[in-house]
């Protein structure tokens, strides 16, 4: 049986923990991001930087009243990709059992 | 948590789940905390609406159910000024559109049953008549109050939120449709002013216990259970 490869991209605990958080919001803001993943200011950064190269997230940079706020958003391309990534985790748990 | 590319099938089911639990959590809290607020809005109306119908041995406090909604609409704008806001989610958007879906049903009812119900008394010489055409005002907005808690605890996966809903709500409606609670009144006060008088507070009784019931307690409840 031929198993799907998993998305490196994916593959990893905090862009998947990222990923998996923006799939169940609309937009979420960094600050929000870093409390639940309980990531580092520089490790979520870079890593959010990958995601976003690779169009799986949008980053935008604003402002909310006086204060500079950083908007994430989930593009069609990243939820097809967990998608896909779910698919495949699904096949590979289901072939052990 | 820091980047591990070495993960198991398992360990990655296992980020997925407890990522979109966390999300559902975040929104269980906010709801609880406006759920827990708006109840207590709630109640101190009830007692207020209640002071001023008895005190003018008149239902003229009704109109004071008006407030309600700009105070609740002022305690969430407060809330969400303070609170480090719940990022919009589905699961938060359908919460939120249950309770706004509720809030214009209410208005429009009691102001429809209001308009109804004094053209009643004005039209109707017989007062058993004019008793009978007359809407129940209170049962029904229990009712509807209880199935919009027990619809919030189906989205937010709160089966003890939904019994408190659907069982809450039931009981309060029933109790005050029915008047048993104006009966436990009547058989225990005497004197007929008195029953009048308590008449015009039983239904902010009915309001004030479900407001506990079905809101206070459930909200303090999600608040706890998401710290």
């Amino acid at each position: 049986m031929m198993f799907p490869a998993l998305d490196p991209l994916l593959h990893s605990e905090l862009r998947l923990a990222v990923v998996s958080l923006l799939m169940s919001v609309y937009e979420a803001d960094f600050t929000y991001i870093k409390e639940q993943t309980g990531a580092t200011s520089g490790n979520l950064s870079v890593q959010l930087d990958k995601l976003t190269a690779a169009g799986y997230i949008t980053v935008e940079k604003g402002f909310k009243g006086k204060m500079p706020r950083t908007t994430c958003r989930i593009t069609p391309a990243g939820t097809e990709a967990f998608r896909d990534y779910v698919k495949a985790l699904k096949k590979y748990i289901s072939a052990k059992k | 948590m820091e980047e591990n590319a070495n993960l198991t099938a398992e360990r990655s089911l296992e980020i997925i789940t407890e990522q979109i639990e966390r999300s559902r959590n975040v929104v269980a809290k906010d709801t609880g905390q406006l759920l827990y607020l708006s109840g207590l809005a709630t109640m101190g109306t009830a007692v207020i609406v209640a002071l001023v119908n008895g005190l003018s041995a008149s239902p003229m406090g009704q109109l004071l159910w008006l407030i309600l909604p700009f105070i609740i609409w002022g305690i969430k704008r407060i809330h969400d000024k303070k609170q480090v806001q719940a990022p919009v989610s589905l699961v938060g958007t359908l919460v939120c559109k249950t309770w706004w879906s509720f809030g214009y049903i209410v208005i429009g009812f009691y102001l429809f049953a209001l308009i109804w119900n004094i053209l009643v008394l004005r039209l109707c010489d017989n007062l058993t008549t004019a008793t009978q055409a007359m809407v129940a005002i209170t049962p029904v907005i229990i009712l509807l109050m209880g199935m919009a808690v027990a619809v919030t605890g189906h989205i937010l996966k709160r089966r003890w939120l939904v019994l408190f809903g659907i069982l809450g709500g039931l009981l309060v409606a029933i109790c005050e449709y029915s008047g048993v609670i104006r009966a436990i009144i009547v058989y225990s006060v005497a004197s007929v002013k008195t029953i009048i008088v308590l008449n015009l507070i039983t239904p902010c009784l009915s309001i004030f216990l479900f407001s506990l019931i079905g809101l206070v307690i459930p909200g303090w409840m999600l608040k706890k259970q998401n710290p």
